[in-house]
């Protein structure tokens, strides 16, 4: 019986992966290089090398769940000049009009420049055909506009085409019958209808997303079956080996069923991590925390509130705004890589532009000619002279000179123009974890921070100290977490309809034959996942908004028949919610009418989770060796602790250097780190719990 | 002392930080569909010498606050409020615009709290009294039809609010719960910032900080003087626009002058010319401050300057481009020197427009390098009965296209309120009883040019009940200029069925035109003006623009003289015809063409006239 996962997250430089047995409850962790030119390459690599560690074979492997958001943000470039569009007559141009809204300051629309539509205007095509907001016919199809459109993509070599006809949430009738006629008229074309890639309502969001998700289709499901067929090869008997994909909502997917929904596993990359850092968190004792996954190029950050990572719907794809659920992260370009470098002004500057991997900080020698972030912390000693245990040696002069010159430039010596990279790392850093937490009234000062990523723990002694948080959680094997969070996901689809109903008036019947239609579906989605009908699970939700109002809350709507008490239930859930969310609410108004505009139903598959591990027990955490380091008050000599050696309860007070494969936790004077029972580094402030 | 360049950039980021949670908070915690759907609201952090210091938008001033209770008066936990006009020194430039404003204090060496800095926000709200509600009148005649007015007061007294203050405001609004609703969001998050800003100081010093503060300033100054005016040749330069109508007197030109001068390295800017005060709501009180308000508002017209579209967005307007300018104003009695108590709730037409003066003034000095000119705000709306009975009213602001840029095409329908939205379709129809029939780009509405206009909204409104109409614009005459040969685009109209038996064009003034059930509204918003010669436009450019149903056929010929013929999906353009066609329309030009191209509709308002005399280099 097969008892080994792996979850492989791929990235940009590296390849993450993580493999537990189930049968023993081992856990094992490596990194292999990315093959951006085939990542099936790069990820077929990882699960060999992971094997190798773990002593074991191909046929050992029960399942293999994927992320990523490199590889399926390249399949989207380039890919929609070939892309056609169908909508309702009248909107040949909504993606021309968009919000009409210009981003940023004001004056800027004077020399703003729109970024290209996602398809030009002259492969959209219109259709007549009229429905109403309720999903009645207004005026019929005309099947004589359907054809011309599918011959006109037909003639001109158009193969993908995204159709969005208005109010087609209410009633996806008229869309899939264009969809009969582009079967009929172009059966080479690859379609995507927004009643199924999205039924809610606002036509222009819904157009996008539907366009996105029918641009990178033949792409994932082309990515996705190679890796299928690759896997097949672990086995003797050339049998499929069990493969999900993650999604950015924060489930997974098997990847047959990753075709019918290619937009959800966009973007996919960042929600493992926050996902894997709730799971490490929750065992700590910590059910709200914020995340922070510091990486090469950028650092991402979230809120996890009572275990759940924060989701939203206001995301995009790149530049395109994508309305599919997925965990709300805000990534500022703010990691290792990030150069320091002038402004025309003179002042000193930190990212966002990247060296990433290639070329490189200076100290990787590979082509790289600006000082960055990583450069610094390596001249003030505070990452070790090489990377990954010692797989990669680190060019210290080149680091120190590059830095030194800037630091000429400015009036200061080579330590404290270095510290004052790392300074304002942290505070770009620190300014994007106060927005994710003021966008939701938080207070900052209430959170420990979780921080992973190969670079995400290096200035979380400073993010502590500026932010004035609780304390600081750095998982073991930090630069492998969001592969592990990928091991700890359930198979998640999330399913809606726009009804809007005064609550006053809401037929509790139809409400209720909505949900039954929702879960139905995502019934019959977890069935071809192989989830047994008693293991489904269903969770029932509902965005109101006060009559007027032009966004919704999202509450919950218990289980059992939708009566009108229930309905009042849910009324006064989103009351409460509106008060947390906002500060107030009309509970008491009766002028302000509630109303109901989203039904929403998420099917989950429960999958099982690795155990918790247990740290054993430690002896006392002693030095592995000292070396000079700069903790902005001068050099001193400074202990170095190797991770692999410290045991649970052991204590490491700064000034003090912690490193391990892959990461390395520079504890400044004055906070202390603790081992936890689970193997966590738990960063506080000396004389704070 | 000389500021540390690693803490300037530190304290840069946080003063950003601050005011985009300020921002947040207020946001979040409103009520106004303004301040929630419409982003009608800033914030904006000043020093203890009223230097505004943050530069992503403009704000309001804190020196009419500071006027009437002098800083060392104030205590900790007090807030203020103002409104008024005519007493906010220039910085507020209608009512319902309430404006908070939150001391900063930290304890100096003595342990006494000092004031070392001011958070100040207002946000648009949704009525503050007067004559109609939303308190904006478009045919008011004075300041006392347009609501309530409160002159600086201490709201908040340490920490206790002054509810006398308080029910005297609620009681004059329509709309009382989210007024008080809407006030205390402002002065929690005010407050809030001024905390994080007392953080800021205790942290690093108030010497240090301080130091920052000038250093931030004048790396503005430094920056604009760099990259700005050293594009401007020195000289004098003359340029005027209008406003058409003031919503009491029938249209005609209400003027607007720039005489701009560029000596060593300032500019003076001096509105002498500028037509008298309206009777209506056009007026808007610029003379107060030395300009502070205007000063800023104007400024990041200038940033059109900079090299490139990428360095004119990362430029900031903070108080460091004062020192640049100087504003020279006309006596008492004009649309910029109105005397109380002459009504404003209608400004933003005229310092809309004073955006568009000064980038008209501009290209006459840098040989056109500026962008031609947009239009992008006004109301439009219908109310009535829904099919419930219940009354209704949609209002919503329908922008327009942006003008031609000598590196780029205007954009279609964009608004100039950064993050401001229109509604979809599928949110209208749910909510109110009509339909809408088309959500389009208004054909040939671009001002034509070597680098066209942005197209304006065409927008068909079928009423399913009997309703009315209403809407506020201006630029229905005359149109959004062109520049450099580019020519105007064209101006806004609203026609009531269209093709049909009672069609019939509506005033860009009206207060309630009735139309029937069934009846579609058409609503053409304005095109931006074109930039440089239409002719020199690739005519590859001109057949994308057809093929994308932005430009006709008939407008291909006559605008830009490429013959286009073929079907209509794959249409090709007749070189031989082009040429031809081009050369003639060349040769029937007298070479005397002004600098600037007003439209048509300049004609029916200047008396005949089809250009102005400033309108020549």
């Amino acid at each position: 019986m097969p008892l080994i996962r792996i979850g492989i997250d791929t990235g940009g430089t590296f390849t993450d992966v993580v493999a537990v047995d189930e049968e023993t409850g081992r856990q094992a962790s490596t990194k292999t290089p990315s093959t951006p030119g085939d990542p099936a390459e790069g990820f077929m690599a990882g699960v060999h090398k992971i094997l190798r560690l773990l002593g074991a074979a191909g046929d050992d492997v029960g399942a293999v769940v994927h992320g990523t958001t490199v590889a399926t943000n390249r399949l989207l470039e380039g890919k929609v000049g070939h892309l056609g569009f169908v909508t309702t007559e009248g909107y040949a141009h909504v993606l021309e009009i968009a919000r009409q809204s210009v981003p940023d300051g004001y004056g800027n629309s004077y020399f703003w420049v729109k970024p290209p539509r996602i398809v030009p205007a002259d492969l959209v095509r219109t259709v007549g055909g009229r429905l109403a907001h309720d999903g009645s016919e207004l005026r019929p199809f005309s099947e004589d506009d359907a054809v011309a459109a599918a011959r006109f993509f037909r003639d001109r070599g158009i193969t993908t085409v995204g159709v969005c006809f208005l109010h087609s949430y209410a009633n996806p009738e008229h869309e899939l019958r264009m969809r009969d006629v582009l079967a009929r008229e172009h059966p080479d074309a690859v379609v995507s209808i927004s009643a199924e890639v999205l039924r809610e309502y606002r036509e222009y969001e819904r157009s996008v997303t539907t366009l996105v998700d029918a641009a990178v289709k033949p792409s994932i499901a082309r990515y996705v079956g190679t890796i299928a067929s690759r896997l097949a090869t672990l086995r003797d008997d050339g049998d499929a080996v069990p493969f999900y994909v993650m999604k950015s909502n924060g489930g997974v997917l098997s990847a047959d069923e990753v075709v019918r929904q290619p937009i959800s596993t966009v973007l996919s990359g960042p929600a493992a991590g926050a996902l894997g850092a709730a799971v490490v968190a929750e065992a700590a004792g910590f059910g709200s925390v914020l995340t922070l996954d510091g990486g090469g190029t950028s650092t991402d950050v979230a809120v996890v509130v009572d275990g759940h990572p924060a989701l939203t719907t206001e995301g995009s794809v790149g530049a395109f705004p994508s309305k599919i659920p997925m965990i709300d992260v805000v990534t500022v370009g703010a990691g290792g890589g990030s150069v320091a470098w002038l402004s025309p002004e003179g002042t000193l500057k930190v990212g966002p532009r990247s060296a990433g991997a290639d070329p490189g900080p200076l100290c990787y020698g590979t082509g790289g000619t600006e000082p960055t972030v990583t450069d610094a912390h390596l001249l003030l000693g505070r990452i070790p002279p090489h990377l990954l245990g010692g797989e990669i040696p680190l060019d210290i002069d080149a680091a120190r000179s590059g830095v030194a010159a800037l630091a000429a430039e400015l009036g200061l010596t080579p330590e404290r123009c270095a510290a004052g990279i790392l300074e304002i790392s942290t505070w770009n850093q620190a300014n994007a974890l106060r927005q994710v937490t003021v966008t939701r009234g938080l207070d900052v000062r209430d959170f420990h921070l979780v921080s992973f990523g190969g670079s995400g723990s290096l200035l979380a002694c400073r993010l502590a100290d500026v932010l004035g948080l609780a304390g600081v959680l750095v998982p073991p094997d930090p630069g492998n977490l969001s592969a592990y969070g990928l091991l700890t996901v359930d198979v998640r689809n999330d399913y809606v309809r726009t009804a809007v109903a005064r609550h006053a008036v809401l037929d509790p019947d139809a409400a209720g034959k909505t949900f039954d239609d929702l879960r139905a579906e995502a019934s019959a989605a977890l069935e071809r996942e192989g989830f047994a009908a008693g293991e489904r699970r269903y969770l029932r939700t509902a965005d109101l908004r006060y009559f007027g109002q032009a966004s919704e809350v999202r509450v919950e709507v218990p289980d059992g028949p939708v009566t009108t008490a229930l309905a009042d239930a849910v009324a006064a859930a989103f009351h409460a919610a509106h008060r947390r969310l906002y500060g107030y609410d009309f509970a008491g108004d009766a002028r302000q009418e509630v109303e109901w505009v989203n039904l929403r139903v998420t099917g989950v598959g429960p999958i099982a989770r690795p155990a918790p591990r247990f740290a054993p027990r430690g002896t006392g955490a002693v030095p592995r060796t000292s070396r000079p380091v700069d903790f902005g008050d001068g050099w001193a000599d400074t202990p170095i602790y190797d991770r692999a050696a410290l045991g649970a309860g052991d204590i490491v007070a700064g000034p003090a250097v912690v490193e391990e494969f892959g990461s390395t936790v520079p504890v400044h004077p004055g906070f202390r780190a603790v081992v936890d029972a689970h193997g966590n580094l738990l960063i506080t402030r000396e004389g704070h719990q | 002392m000389s500021a540390d360049p690693i803490l300037v950039e530190i304290v840069e980021g946080y003063l950003t930080s601050v005011e985009k949670e300020v921002e947040t908070a207020i946001g979040r915690t409103s009520r106004s569909p303004m301040i929630r759907d419409a982003h009608d609201y800033r914030a904006g952090i000043h020093d203890r010498r009223l230097r505004k210091l943050t530069g992503r938008s403009y704000s309001a001033l804190v020196d009419p606050v500071v006027r009437d209770y002098p800083i060392e008066t104030m205590r900790p936990g007090d807030v203020f409020f103002h409104n008024d006009v005519y007493l906010s020194e220039g910085g507020i430039g209608h009512l319902p615009d309430l404006c908070v404003t939150a001391p900063v204090f930290v304890e100096n060496t003595a342990g006494e709290p000092e004031v070392v800095a001011f958070v100040q926000a207002f946000g648009h709200h949704d009525d503050i009294g007067g004559t109609v509600p939303g308190s904006m009148p478009s045919h008011a005649t004075s300041v006392f039809e347009e609501g309530l007015m409160v002159p600086p007061i201490r709201l908040w007294d340490q920490g206790v609010p002054n509810e006398a203050a308080l029910k005297i405001m609620i009681r004059n609004s329509r709309m009382p719960e989210s007024l008080a609703a809407d006030l205390d969001a402002e002065c929690a998050a005010c407050l809030m910032g001024a905390r994080r800003l007392a953080e800021l100081f205790q942290r690093y010093g108030r010497a240090d900080v301080e130091a920052c503060f000038d250093a931030i300033l004048d790396k503005t100054t430094q920056t604009f003087r760099r990259e700005i005016l050293a594009k401007i040749p020195a000289g004098t330069y003359v340029w005027e626009d209008y406003a058409e109508h003031d919503g009491v007197d029938p249209p005609r030109l209400h003027t607007q002058r720039i005489t701009l001068t560029k000596q060593d390295d300032r500019l003076v800017i001096d509105f002498a010319g500028t037509g008298p005060q309206a009777k209506g709501p056009i007026n808007h009180c610029g003379d107060y401050a030395d300009g502070a308000f205007l000063k800023k508002w104007l400024a990041p017209i200038l940033r059109n300057l900079a090299d490139s579209p990428e360095r004119m967005a990362e430029l900031e307007v903070n108080e460091g481009v004062v020192p640049l300018i100087e504003l020279r104003f006309p006596p008492p009695g004009t649309l910029l020197t109105p005397v109380f108590p002459a009504p404003t709730n209608a400004r933003t037409f005229v310092i809309l427009r004073l955006l568009g003066v000064l980038a008209g003034v501009l290209a006459k000095a840098v040989d056109g390098r500026m962008p031609a000119d947009q239009e992008t705000i006004r109301y439009t709306g219908v109310y009535g009965d829904d099919a419930e009975g219940r009354p209704y009213l949609m209002r919503e602001v329908l922008g327009g296209g942006s003008g031609g840029r000598y590196y780029a095409d205007g954009e279609d329908t964009i608004h100039v309120v950064p993050d401001s939205r229109n509604l979809p379709t599928e949110f209208s129809e749910s909510r109110f009883p009509f339909v809408v029939e088309k959500l389009g780009l208004a054909l040939d509405s671009g001002g034509p040019g070597r680098y066209r206009g942005g197209l304006g909204y065409e927008k068909h409104v079928r009423m399913l009940r009997d309703a009315h109409f209403m809407s506020i614009a201006d630029r229905s005459i005359l149109s959004c200029w062109g520049v450099r040969g580019g020519r105007a685009g064209r101006p806004f109209s609203v026609t009531i069925d269209p093709g049909g038996p009672r069609e019939r064009e509506v005033d860009a003034l009206a207060d309630g035109e009735p139309v029937r059930a069934g009846e579609v509204i058409r609503i053409r918003t304005t095109g931006g003006g074109g930039w440089g010669d239409p002719l020199d436009r690739p005519a590859g450019e001109v057949l994308r623009d057809v093929r994308w149903r932005k430009v006709s056929v008939d407008g291909a010929r006559a605008d830009y003289g490429v013959v286009v013929s073929g079907p209509a999906d794959d249409p090709v353009v007749d070189e031989a015809a082009t040429r031809g066609l081009r050369a003639t329309l060349l040769a029937e030009r007298t070479g005397d063409e002004p600098f600037f191209d007003r439209g048509p509709g300049y004609a029916r308002l200047s008396g005949g006239a089809t250009s102005a005399a400033v309108d020549r280099l």
